[in-house]
């Protein structure tokens, strides 16, 4: 980052280069100082093919824990977004505490274009184990993991994983591979959304005295956000049938408005509690939604977080209205995967955390406990166990993860 | 006469039962909004502003998207320092805060010395304006991300926002004009602001001494030299003014719109309000105008997402893909541009750096 900056400088004093630079800079440097480009101590042994075994983990079981050296590749943003970036990288950081390895450095992508070099870095300096964060970065952590068989990859949220017969990433979504025995070095870790967004729906239900209640997305094409809401919808309804559920989508592609605008979300959310009078609503658009929950407080009605607790992430006094949040334990999840690759566990393809594993729940009612009775914590209580038993339906059975 | 049958009829005419229900879904839904279309707009308005006084005098400067980012940058930073220093309570008069004005006034200044760059680089070193610009864009990109990740490890708290002003009811119940009210007053001190200095600056453009030579230095740089005007002075001035414009708009996303900074948060606003400036032919009204114009398309385009309009208008609206309604602004722009306002001329001597005639 600094050598970045640096080079920003200089772009400023050398006007000639720019028009080059701006498209050869586009190699960002790892953001933590300790990457030195040491291509020493590759602690892979070259020898550990992938084999079609159930769950192969190449490089685990050729490499004790403490010598593993982990990367993570965020997505677009920051690394302290207070969100999926952040948790991602703390659930790495954890893993290497527990593991006693080296502190990881992280990448912070400046858009899109810059994934695949991003995660080319790491597999270049001879990391093992590369987490790689969101959705976004999908197709360019599969088509590494096919390139470098002997390296781990982590994706966080990349479910499902879609790949063609030869394990490359496929772009038409017809999935003929499998990837568990292409990719025995690949794992996407992902969240049962939907049992999060139920347990919110139940709070916001107690919550609502309109019997009104509202959500919004950050974009129909992010599956996990529709789960969120589809959850929310159900939750709610379990405790009061006759609640009105309201939900929109501020965009319906992945550009900067749907995650990364706060102040469009706000604006958009002051039209929607104005249009549908609902007296709670649900955030579910990253930091475009933390606008939303700034409108929510404005009006006066109840906001509910998302991914993490975002009473304790925002912090007074922007958390003045937020009664929970639906909480994904991406922090666990990583830490969870990143320890299990070290002890030669970890699953290929799909790896689902829900209440089952410790993978999602809802926040503490924090200042907000007095409004809400016993009954609601028994109400949560008894869908968590149902949840964890398998027995609640939390999702619609035909487009889950489908926007209407 | 009973003019219901008459008012059926029509709508038995399928094209026009359509438009009447548009305009009918229009009435109903852009009103009870008008003071989102205004906060979408002040922004683009303002950064289109610096715009107008930029090119107006000669200047191209297509770095007004990274000024806003940085001043909105400094805005909220300044904003975290200083506000452990004043445990000051929000006023009644739009929340004002002395931390939120040293803020605003650091936003600003931050945004004079950038402009004061591209002036230096683009007027003084006569290097092309498009690339300085463009260095102001990636730098304050990088910058602001660079710093942001260093402050954000504490996630600090920023300095709180400007309130909005509430007009009295009476005002904004006015049948027919209400709307209009509560459009332009029930707004924060920075966007009412704006449409004090858009009027103020067409004024001052067409109205003043300043004004007329700004405008003779845009058209005939040479011209104006002959007459005594030092074209170089000028050009600093109005691009380091309009840069302040720009930082106003950049710190109204950072402490008036919300309370937060995100990496890139202006996300194109300063490419737009060139599209605005453009479409206004380069005067502060007409590109408030425009900036209005888009904001009511880029509402509208969400209005018709959170609340569909019903009847027939409705099932067809359905069946287009709702992706189209979020391009709306953009296709209006484009075809705005492409020719329905007629030919939109820039200043003559529009993006050419200026050399003054040696004595010889």
């Amino acid at each position: 980052m600094i050598t970045r900056t640096t080079r920003l400088g200089l772009l400023a004093a050398t006007l000639a280069i720019v028009a080059s630079a701006c498209s050869g800079a586009a190699t960002p440097t790892p953001a933590a100082p300790s990457v030195a480009p040491s291509v020493a101590a590759p602690s892979v042994a070259p020898s550990a093919a992938p084999s079609v075994a159930a769950s192969p983990s190449p490089a685990a079981s050729t490499s004790a824990g403490a010598a593993l050296k982990i990367g993570v590749v965020t997505d677009i943003g920051t690394l302290n977004d207070k969100g999926y970036n952040e948790y991602s990288y703390k659930g790495a950081q954890d893993a290497a505490t527990t593991l006693g390895a080296a502190t990881p450095p992280s990448i912070v992508p400046k858009d899109a274009s810059e994934y695949k070099a991003d995660i080319q870095q790491f597999v270049d300096q001879k990391f093992d184990v590369i987490v790689t964060v969101g959705f976004n970065l999908t197709s360019d952590t599969v088509a590494a993991a096919k390139a470098n068989p002997t390296i781990h990859f982590v994706g966080v949220d990349q479910s499902p994983v879609c790949v063609d017969p030869t394990g490359a990433p496929d772009a038409t979504f017809a999935c003929k591979g499998d990837a568990k025995t292409l990719l025995p070095n690949y794992t996407s870790l992902y969240f049962a959304e939907d049992q999060a967004g139920y347990l919110a729906g139940i709070v916001a239900a107690y919550a609502s005295k309109a019997n009104i209640i509202g959500a919004i997305g950050g974009t129909t094409l992010c599956a996990p956000c529709v789960r969120y809401i589809q959850g929310y919808e159900l939750g709610a309804k379990s405790v009061k049938p006759a609640i009105v559920v309201k939900s929109s989508y501020v965009t319906r592609d992945f550009s900067a408005a749907a995650f990364n605008d706060p102040a469009g979300g706000k604006i958009f959310a002051d039209t929607f509690i104005k249009t549908n009078k609902v007296d709670v609503l649900f955030q579910v658009a990253g930091k475009t939604g933390n606008g939303v929950l700034e409108a929510a407080c404005a009006s006066k009605i109840y906001g509910i977080g998302v991914d993490v607790d975002q009473w304790t992430s925002l912090g007074a006094p922007a958390n003045a209205c937020v009664i929970t949040s639906a909480e994904k334990h991406v922090e666990s999840a990583v830490n969870q995967a990143i320890t299990g690759i070290a002890a030669g566990n970890l699953a290929a393809g799909d790896v689902l955390f829900n209440a089952a594993n410790d993978g999602i729940g809802a926040s503490d009612f924090h200042d907000k406990a007095s409004l809400f009775g016993p009954e609601v914590k028994t109400a949560l209580d008894a869908a968590l166990a149902a949840m964890k038993a398998g027995t609640l339906k939390t999702c619609p059975d035909t487009g889950c993860g489908v926007a209407k | 006469m009973d003019i219901t049958p008459l008012v059926n009829g029509l709508y038995g005419i399928p094209v026009l039962g359509l438009v009447f229900q548009a305009i009918g879904y229009l009435v109903a839904v852009i009103p009870p909004n008008s003071t989102s279309i205004m906060s979408q707009a002040t922004p683009l308005a303002l950064a289109a502003l610096c715009g107008v006084l930029c090119e107006r005098s000669g200047v191209v400067n297509i770095g007004i998207e990274g000024t806003m980012l940085a001043s909105a940058f400094t805005a909220w930073v300044v904003g975290v320092a200083i506000n452990p220093m004043f445990q000051a309570a929000p006023t009644d008069v739009f929340g004002i805060t002395i931390p939120l004005v040293i803020a605003l006034i650091a936003a600003i200044g931050v945004a004079l010395l950038i402009s004061a760059l591209h002036a230096w680089l683009s007027i003084s070193l006569r290097a092309d304006q498009i690339i300085s610009g463009t260095i102001i864009n990636i730098a304050a990109f990088g910058v602001t991300g660079y710093l942001d990740q260093l402050i954000s490890k504490t996630s600090p708290a920023g300095a709180g926002e400007f309130t909005r002003f509430t007009p009295p009811d009476a005002l904004t119940n006015l049948p027919g004009v209400g709307w209009i009210v509560s459009m332009f007053l029930n707004q924060g001190p920075i966007a009412m602001s704006a449409i004090v200095l858009i009027v103020g600056a067409q004024v001052w453009l067409f109205r003043s001494r300043w004004g007329l030579r700004t405008r003779a230095v845009g058209e005939h740089p040479r011209a104006a030299e002959t007459v005594g005007i030092d074209v170089i002075r000028l050009r600093y001035k109005n691009v380091m003014i309009g840069g302040m414009f720009a930082g106003l708009g950049g710190a109204f996303l950072s402490i008036e719109a919300t309370n937060s900074f995100q990496l890139g948060m202006t996300n194109g606003r300063g490419f737009i309000a060139l599209a605005a400036m453009i479409m206004g032919r380069w005067t502060p009204l007409g590109a408030f105008a425009s900036a209005l114009l888009f904001a009511t398309f880029l509402q509208l385009g969400q209005l018709i997402n959170i609340a569909p309009p019903g009847g027939d208008l409705g099932t067809i609206m359905s069946a287009v893909p709702a992706q189209l309604f979020d391009a709306l602004p953009y296709i209006l722009t484009i075809v705005i541009l492409a020719g329905v306002v007629g030919r939109s001329v820039p200043p003559a001597a529009d993006g050419q750096p200026y050399e003054r005639e040696s004595a010889t």
